[in-house]
């Protein structure tokens, strides 16, 4: 009980950082948002070339930016742990009554929190833009879902990586060199099938081909229950792989 | 809170805490007084739960601190070196959000917080961010986020260092009315001799990791029972070689009245009954030896002179320059007393 209790103030703090600085979420939205203009003209002549998958590149596109998007933003969560650590808030937090794991997951909580926000930004831009999914409120939820669940998987990989390098530098380091290449080799923004062979097996080893695949099929067709399945199956294993590593890593810093 | 053969070692360097043993009683002002390096903050972690030793044995409150951590984290408040404040919050909202991880709530909190804010004097700042505070305030907010859940014990490491003199005795006397008034028993670090000298009832000196003294300021000042004259000696423009010091100090050491002559920064420190009647006698038996004494001032015992008798060096060796002989030049040259502040 107590840990819900003391996760839902920490919950909490983080979200009033949040809105103090409204134009971190603006910055961090901008990308994707820029990425969504452009790329929908830029790649509009795609969805005229034979066997792409939609009607038009932005109905394809969006997905693929909602998950950008959680795989850009989760980078904050390790950074904003290493803030914790280093101006010592985390040792005052760890010398109180609370709970410690209250610590850890107020702050997933609010960041999966916090992604879900922006993917309704994007959903909505889409929508004015003529994005309307095929499955209606029902699969823009399920979209919603998908997209915290992947940021959750990914802002533990931050998480780790902040609290073993212990520092933000780090944090952004890697987040910069895996970003790009992770996106474009996955089906964010190209159908495999417009890919060379070997980037098409590195698209199945990439777990935001998943994430985009099931968000795709709700917005293109249906609930196709089978790509669905296997994107939370692909996730939640990204999820335990990651808050195993980050507890793991949690624990020794702790003491 | 008693400690006991307590060591720290770190997996490279030699260990922080080196076998320290002492004991603090209810309702006592405890000091750890040494400077930086000496182990004091790891020590205060062991204390706090935050960091596990590596032998001896701990109690805080009468728990024993690898057992009952939890329950030591119900007794005790601790502000750390660095001022662990959420800068993006305001200074109420990080006095809520402290409480509500001690289990607090509610109008109790409220009032709490209130009450707090006045006690430290930031009532009208408490709507501002964190981040517009200047340094003395966010002191004075961390120790209140620390006192937020009315703890038996305080834990303050350097809870001054940084801070102008005014913001200093300000926090010094919220200290005092703590520890006098509300009985919370107070284990404070400073590498400050004046604050341990004011505010506390007993201390240890630490240096390296080990305590070299400890008692009441006034039994270790006692136990040196003597003035301090601390002097200079110069070459000509520069300071005096070190063989014209030991020199020096043979002589120093042959007058009467003087009990030790010891090496001190770049000069020599001379304890002797009475200070001031030393002075001309030191400067007759130097100037027939024909060394130029540069800079002279009589003392009385400070807690430095005790750290420096146990140690050979002054806490403060670094950063605390005598004035040199080329400063000294543009001034006519002087000596007389200077009464250091007590």
């Amino acid at each position: 009980m107590s840990l819900i209790q003391d996760s839902w103030h920490l919950f909490n703090r983080t979200n009033r950082k949040l809105l103090r600085k409204p134009f971190l979420i603006f910055f961090s939205l901008f990308q994707p948002i820029i990425f969504l203009l452009l790329f929908t003209q830029l790649f509009s002549r795609f969805a005229s070339i034979p066997g792409f998958p939609a009607d038009n590149y932005l109905l394809f596109a969006v997905p693929g930016i909602i998950l950008q998007n959680s795989f850009t933003s989760a980078f904050q969560s390790g950074t904003a742990f290493v803030d914790d650590l280093k101006s010592g808030f985390l040792a005052k937090m760890l010398v109180t009554q609370a709970n410690r794991y209250a610590i850890l997951l107020g702050r997933i909580s609010a960041d999966s929190a916090r992604v879900t926000v922006q993917s309704i930004i994007i959903i909505c831009i889409g929508l004015a833009m003529g994005a309307h999914p095929a499955t209606g409120i029902p699969g823009l939820l399920l979209m919603l879902v998908i997209s915290a669940l992947f940021g959750l998987g990914w802002g533990g990989m931050s998480i780790f990586i902040g609290l073993r390098t212990r520092s933000s530098e780090s944090v952004f380091a890697i987040a910069g060199f895996l970003t790009l290449p992770l996106l474009f080799m996955s089906t964010a923004l190209t159908p495999a099938s417009f890919m060379p062979d070997w980037m098409q097996t590195v698209t199945k080893f990439n777990p935001i081909s998943y994430g985009v695949d099931a968000i795709r099929v709700l917005m293109l067709s249906g609930f196709d229950w089978q790509t669905i399945l296997e994107a939370f199956g692909v996730i939640g294993a990204l999820i335990a792989v990651t808050m195993g590593a980050v507890v793991h890593q949690f624990r020794k810093v702790v003491g | 809170m008693v400690v006991k053969d307590l060591v720290k070692k770190y997996s490279e360097g030699p260990p922080a805490v080196q076998g320290i043993s002492f004991d603090v009683r209810a309702g006592e002002f405890f000091g750890f007084l040494g400077p930086n390096g000496a182990g004091k903050s790891t020590t205060i972690k062991i204390l706090t739960t935050l960091m596990p030793k590596s032998s001896g044995s701990v109690s805080v409150g009468g728990f024993d601190v690898d057992k009952e951590a939890h329950r030591i984290r119900k007794l005790i408040g601790v502000q750390s070196q660095e001022t662990a404040l959420d800068l993006d919050l305001t200074g109420q909202e990080n006095l809520m959000l402290q409480g509500h991880l001690q289990r607090m709530g509610g109008q109790v909190l409220e009032k709490r917080v209130n009450e707090l804010l006045g006690l430290v004097g930031l009532e009208d700042a408490a709507g501002k961010r964190v981040a517009f505070y200047s340094g003395g305030m966010k002191k004075r907010l961390d120790l209140a986020t620390s006192l937020i859940h009315s703890p038996k014990i305080l834990f303050l490491d350097e809870p001054t260092t940084g801070l102008d003199p005014q913001s200093r005795s300000a926090i010094w006397s919220y200290l005092k009315r703590l520890n006098k008034e509300d009985g919370i028993t107070i284990f404070l670090t400073t590498q400050y001799l004046e604050e341990a000298d004011k505010l506390c009832d007993r201390l240890s000196i630490v240096d390296h990791g080990q305590i070299v003294a400890q008692g009441t300021p006034e039994e270790m000042k006692r136990e040196i029972a003597a003035d301090a004259v601390s002097l200079t000696i110069a070459d000509g423009l520069d300071l005096a070689s070190d063989n014209a010091l030991s020199e020096a100090r043979q002589i120093l050491r042959r007058i009467v009245g003087v009990t030790d002559v010891i090496y001190s920064g770049n000069g020599l420190t001379v304890y002797g009954k009475n200070g001031a009647f030393l002075v001309p006698e030191i400067v007759r038996a130097l100037d027939n030896a024909q060394l130029k004494i540069a800079t002279i001032s009589v003392s009385t015992p400070t807690l430095d002179d005790v750290f420096l008798k146990h140690t050979g060096r002054s806490i403060r060796s670094e950063g605390h320059k005598e004035i040199s002989v080329e400063q000294k030049k543009k001034r006519p040259f002087f000596f007389g007393r200077k009464q250091e502040v007590r």
